[in-house]
């Protein structure tokens, strides 16, 4: 970075008074509905973080920092949580941010309607304590709870009651479905849905301004070629994803390159512990541990990196990828690639020739479907015979939810960037609130027993200890084969300084225009 | 005759009847919109009541009729993925693929009438052989893969040298994705939103109007020539000739007034499938109409957009076709008694 010249652009960006600087993003779905406890999906909670804040934030590194509250310590006995607010926060349209916010937005966030209500199942209340000052309390120890609250944000109850927007609205439209009035950085100036969405600067926020972004215009566009073509002609600044497959010549090519990163997904193969028998009526391999072993060791994710991901993705040894908190250093290492070792292991479990189903999303994971054919042909090296079936993720829920599988692919990225969100979603036994995705029904009493002690363990020591053992359990069961941590891949136009998260949250106040070209 | 009109309407009804239930029959096989709705952390009792709201445990014929006797009375329920009325949301996005079906079929028909007659007038010349040739490319190359070239070469844009000179200049510049600046006209606010009415709106449809409008072209192009030929061929331009008419008169004013009757005919019956069409092109080209729409919802299993969208296909096509037969009706008795002809 040229120093010199940063320094020139950003005396002349101050000294010209209101130079425009006008930044256009696009990505393939359009955000939904404007309201920050309707949709718990990340195209939504990402973009609303441009204009909507929480008590804490992310920042470029994942690191929790404060922001509509300046600091926080645990209440006595791990009763909950205190958490000191900013003073002096005022919403878009100028109301004062204050505790009685903080309380209405919990009660938004955890109704009925709301569908982020799970963040607050271990909150037993909130208490307004003095206008600055809120006490979260919860039923146990919650350590990681701030951790957990970065994506709930803040709505003004006034402006909430006025416009008849107290509840959101998810299955209907109501005022916060298209308008915002948010603390954040950037102000909501316009929302044709699926069209266009127009950001502009805040001028009252508490925050030090770090852009130069004058005016921020959002577009979606669906047909990754077209994205690509418009970053190509500069009639985008930034395109998320670009294609694995556009991405050398994203980078070959005048005034754009690629920004790569690594997502928080890590992407698996599941199997039907607990079915009886395969599709085909014949007894489940997969039942017998020594099968899933072969099939780890059967699978050659190197090469799938290379081959299907351009060489953008690392390998995934748990259910979590290092930038996780928890991330288990003890179990660092994938099962080693050895087909003489699989072939064994299938022989002695007496699986030689087996025949079964491949189930296969074709339109969710980066790749997906060509990662499965990959695998289909790993796995026929080692005597297993998949039949791949593949289809688009509207149907394929409902079909992992029907038993309608022999094995299966899964990615998953946990919400609260802790090695605890898997096992709770994913290893623990199914039931009504935990285990909701673990489709397979394993059931581990082990596992069983530990999740509510990870969950409210304060000692990071012993908290580590134990994910340690639940993560030695998940790759030594080999409940999930996990294969590797997904790529980010943004196309971004020369001269603009930007952040890429692993959460792959756009984070608009981040960016800097105009600078010089290397 | 009013027998006839009765008829035909109440076969019409009967028509959207039925693709109304095969349509309905068709989304159960599209997925489960609770999955695109709710986030990774639902719980059981969320799907459920999602469910139960969403009217989604009825049985199925229960649920066709609901949507047929609110249908009835405009009311097209509300959209999983937005939350807004359906009506409200095909309302705003028409415009968009009226616009674009329109600029590509007077594209398609005026390119095409002129193509048709310089191929049948000069029939064995060389550009009018390689008119013909080019036309097969044009027929087989997909939509989508036309609107991509036309992108690259024209949005993207390609150096161009000219010949023996230093001179260098890019192709691109067209507008990519998009309807650029959109008013309102007719006065309605919320109404008529158009974007034939800025010159950013003309450029961005030049694009997306080729690509949809380029294989009807083709069409109309060799309908025109074979038509064309055909009178051409006929004893009264014979007379015509030996009348000593110029060529021009006999080309443009007695042959090409009955080389057009079938070709309005033909054009008539294409609108309806430019229209079905557009859904490639809108997608190429992000272009907001009811096709992308359509698009995005099958994607969502936004059931309730995606059954107003098929009963507006349907309607169009079902009300083309009868107004097509009843014109013919009009025009020639002969098929009156019953469609027998004597």
């Amino acid at each position: 970075m040229n120093r010199l010249l940063t320094a020139s652009v950003l005396a002349l960006a101050t000294a010209l008074p209101a130079q425009a600087e006008t930044f256009r993003w696009s990505a393939t779905t359009d955000p939904q509905t404007m309201d920050p406890h309707a949709v718990s999906s990340a195209p939504v909670l990402g973009f609303l973080n441009n204009v909507y804040e929480g008590l804490v934030r992310r920042g470029r590194d994942m690191a929790i920092e404060p922001a509509l509250a300046e600091s926080w310590e645990p209440l006595p006995d791990g009763a909950g949580w205190r958490f000191t607010l900013r003073q002096g926060v005022t919403f878009h349209d100028g109301a004062a941010f204050n505790a009685d916010d903080v309380l209405f937005s919990y009660e938004r966030a955890s109704s009925e309607d709301s569908d982020v209500a799970s963040w607050f199942a271990v909150v037993s209340g909130v208490e307004v304590v003095d206008e600055y000052t809120v006490d979260i309390l919860t039923t146990s120890p919650q350590p990681i709870f701030p951790d957990s609250i970065a994506n709930w944000m803040m709505m003004d109850s006034d402006w909430a009651a006025a416009n008849g927007a107290e509840r959101p609205a998810r299955d209907t439209e109501n005022f916060a479905t298209r308008n915002v009035n948010g603390t954040a950085a950037f102000m909501l100036q316009s929302r044709q849905p699926d069209l266009e969405t127009v950001l502009v600067p805040f001028d009252g926020w508490w925050g030090e301004v770090e852009h130069n972004v004058t005016e921020a215009i959002f577009t979606p566009i669906q047909n990754s070629a077209t994205a690509v073509a418009a970053l190509l002609a500069g009639d985008v600044d930034l395109i998320d994803p670009v294609p694995v497959q556009d991405a050398d010549r994203v980078n070959a090519s005048d005034g754009v390159h690629v920004l790569s990163g690594i997502e928080a997904r890590v992407i698996m193969l599941g199997y039907g512990h607990d079915h009886e028998t395969l599709l085909s009526g014949e007894d489940n391999i997969f039942a017998d541990v020594r099968v899933r072993q072969a099939v780890g060791h059967a699978i050659n994710v190197p090469a799938i990196l290379q081959a299907i991901m351009g060489g953008n993705a690392e390998e995934a040894s748990q259910l979590v990828s290092p930038a996780m908190r928890g991330f288990s250093e003890a179990n660092a290492a994938r099962p080693a690639y050895d087909q003489d070792l699989a072939r064994s292991l299938i022989a002695e479990a007496g699986a030689e020739g087996a025949t079964f189903n491949l189930s296969c999303p074709n339109d969710r994971y980066l790749n997906d479907e060509a990662v499965c054919q990959a695998v289909v042909g790993m796995l026929a090296q080692v005597g297993l015979n998949a039949q791949l079936e593949t289809m688009p993720v509207s149907n394929y829920w409902p079909e992992l939810r029907a038993d309608n599988y022999d094995m299966y692919l899964l990615g998953w990225s946990p919400g609260t960037f802790d090695a605890e969100h898997p096992l709770r979603f994913l290893v623990h036994t199914n039931g009504e609130r935990l285990g909701t995705w673990n489709f397979g029904g394993y059931s581990n009493p082990r596992i069983d027993e530990m999740l509510p002690l990870i969950q409210s363990e304060i000692d990071p020591d012993a908290r580590q200890a134990m994910l340690d053992e639940a993560a030695a359990i998940v790759q030594q069961d080999a409940v999930y084969n996990t294969m590797y941590v997904q790529p980010l891949l943004w196309g971004v136009a020369d001269g603009i300084e930007l952040t890429q998260r692993p959460d792959n949250f756009f984070i608009l106040r981040w960016v800097r225009m105009g600078l010089p070209v290397e | 005759m009013l027998s006839f009109i009765l008829k035909r309407i109440a076969q019409s009804i009967l028509v959207l009847l039925v693709v109304g239930l095969v349509a309905f029959a068709m989304f159960r096989f599209v997925g489960d919109p609770v999955d695109t709705m709710l986030g990774q952390e639902r719980t059981v009792q969320d799907i459920e009541r999602l469910r139960e709201v969403l009217g989604l445990n009825k049985p199925f014929f229960l649920q066709y009729w609901d949507f047929l006797v609110r249908a009835v009375q405009g009311d097209f329920g509300i959209s999983y993925r937005q939350g807004r009325p359906v009506a409200e949301i095909i309302i705003e996005r028409l415009p968009a693929t009226l616009e674009l079906a329109l600029v590509s079929g007077l594209i398609a028909l005026g390119m095409g009438i002129v193509l048709g007659i310089f191929t049948a007038i000069r029939r064995d010349g060389f550009w009018a052989n390689f008119i013909m040739s080019a036309s097969l490319i044009g027929v087989s190359l997909p939509t989508f893969l036309i609107g991509v070239l036309l992108i690259y070469a024209f949005g993207v844009g390609l150096e161009v040298r000219i010949p023996f000179t230093d001179i260098t200049f890019n192709t691109g510049g067209m507008p990519i994705f998009g309807r650029g600046d959109t008013r309102h006209i007719f006065g309605w606010v919320g109404g008529w939103n158009s974007g034939l009415a800025t010159w950013d709106g003309l450029q961005s449809i030049v694009l997306p109007a080729i690509t949809l409008g380029l294989y009807q072209m083709t069409l109309i192009m060799r309908l025109v020539r074979a038509e064309m030929l055909e009178v051409l061929r006929a004893d009264y331009i014979r007379f015509a000739r030996a009348r000593g008419l110029s060529d021009r008169a006999i080309n443009f004013r007695h042959a090409l007034k009955n080389t057009m009757v079938p070709v309005i005919t033909v054009t008539g019956l294409q609108l309806g499938s430019i229209i079905a069409f557009a859904i490639i092109t809108e997608t190429v080209f992000q272009w907001p109409g009811v096709g992308l729409l359509f698009i995005n919802a099958i994607q969502f299993v936004d059931i309730p957009v995606m059954a107003a969208y098929l009963m507006l296909i349907s309607v169009m096509f079902v009300g083309i076709n009868l107004i097509v037969d009843l014109l013919y009706v009009a025009i020639d008795p002969r098929l009156r008694v019953d469609g027998k002809t004597t």
